[in-house]
């Protein structure tokens, strides 16, 4: 009896509610349209690999008209550890960026997704990225 | 014959002397046998499980239960909460710690946002969170201060023992606004770790928090991996372009 009560406990324990995921805690990206994306393709203008995220500046071309875009990524931490480093994109390179666009309408967000001039596509690492309805 | 006595008494004398040198010497040896027994925790760890990953039971960390509050802190800490889930059905973060480029500090630190390093001397422990290079060191051997003997920080002032193989860390003097979990608490607050591997590659740390704003202790575990062979990274909060605007948006600011 006790043995099946204390086998009980420990699998309640093993079931429980786990607390939220470590990398969750830092920012929600609620600021990012969870609801749809954008696709862009242009030119880098900077490639920033900086605490606390880092960031793609990148200039296209929307209507015939230049547009530049500011879009954030994880933190250099998380990116190191899947593969990027702050020489994986230069200033100059032609790129393609998935982005979940900024709610607020402004020009800018999260990238997703990057295709980089070698035709490599590499993801940044946003936590729960399978959240982003991609609709591009 | 005088001289004979004199000589071995002399030579009983050094026989007896050597005997107990001999001794401490073994004591010393089995001093250090016994410390060098202590288990190291130097190296790499990550939280575990790591998001996505299925915990084996033996190692999975405890639930974060609510604190047992008094009426008082209750009320703040229920607002808190309230507050925190109205920003999330907004869409917006709890404009936490990081979202102002300020590090975790105690108990918080312990939840590994980021891997952490542990580097242990038999005098000295320190824990190092790469997020924000967040460092605690914790001083064995030595008593804990009162809450009102230290200067509140953020990671407050930490004293360490051996009890058997578990690690006990003591830490009090931390900063009232520096809270886990938007939990108020008072600069009284003591928090006692008892840190001890699961099996080799694993490390769980019974967090207890004691303080005069609980009706009773609160108990919560983390569990952690090693990583062997990895290096913690450089954490340094360079350019925040994120911030919460003056009516609570969380906002970008773009670059050029």
């Amino acid at each position: 009896m006790f043995v099946r009560l204390a086998t009980g406990v420990a699998l309640l324990g093993a079931l429980a509610v786990v607390p939220a995921s470590p990398a969750l805690a830092h920012h929600s990206f609620a600021m990012f349209d969870h609801s749809r994306t954008i696709v862009l393709h242009g030119k880098v203008t900077s490639y920033q690999f900086t605490n606390p995220h880092c960031y793609l500046e990148v200039d296209v071309t929307e209507g015939g008209a230049p547009k530049h875009y500011t879009l954030e990524m994880t933190s250099p931490n998380m990116m190191s550890r899947i593969g990027w480093t702050s020489r994986t994109i230069k200033a100059g390179d032609m790129v393609g960026v998935v982005v979940a666009p900024l709610r607020d309408g402004r020009a800018g967000g999260l990238a997703l997704e990057v295709t980089l001039p070698s035709g490599k596509k590499m993801e940044p690492g946003v936590p729960n990225v399978q959240d982003f309805k991609r609709s591009q | 014959m005088t001289m004979v006595i004199k000589t071995t008494m002399a030579a009983v004398v050094g026989l007896l002397a050597s005997t107990a040198l001999a001794q401490t010497a073994l004591a010393q040896t089995a001093s250090a046998q016994t410390s060098s027994a202590r288990p190291d925790f130097t190296g790499s760890w990550e939280r575990y499980p790591q998001p996505g990953e299925k915990a084996d039971p033996r190692f999975a960390p405890s639930a974060i239960p609510d604190p047992a509050l008094k009426p008082e802190p209750m009320e703040k800490y229920r607002a808190n909460q309230a507050k925190l889930a109205r920003r999330l059905a907004e869409s917006q973060p709890a404009g936490d710690n990081y979202v102002k480029c300020l590090p975790d500090g105690m108990p918080a630190m312990m939840m590994g946002m980021f891997p952490m390093e542990i580097f242990q001397r038999p005098e000295q422990i320190n824990i190092t969170q790469e997020a924000f290079n967040q460092t605690r060191r914790v001083y064995m051997g030595e008593t804990l201060p009162k809450w009102d003997e230290v200067d509140p920080s953020f990671y407050g002032r930490s004293v360490g023992r051996w009890e058997g193989d578990t690690l006990v860390i003591e830490t009090t003097g931390i900063k009232q606004n520096v809270e886990f979990r938007w939990t108020p608490h008072s600069e009284a607050m003591k928090i006692t770790e008892r840190i001890h591997l699961l099996a080799p590659d694993y490390l769980q740390d019974e967090i207890t928090i004691e303080d005069e704003f609980l009706e009773r202790p609160w108990t919560y575990t983390y569990s952690f991996h090693r990583m062997p062979g990895y290096k913690l990274l450089e954490y340094v909060c360079e350019d925040n372009r994120e911030y919460v605007d003056e009516n609570g948006n969380h906002t970008l600011r773009l670059g050029q």
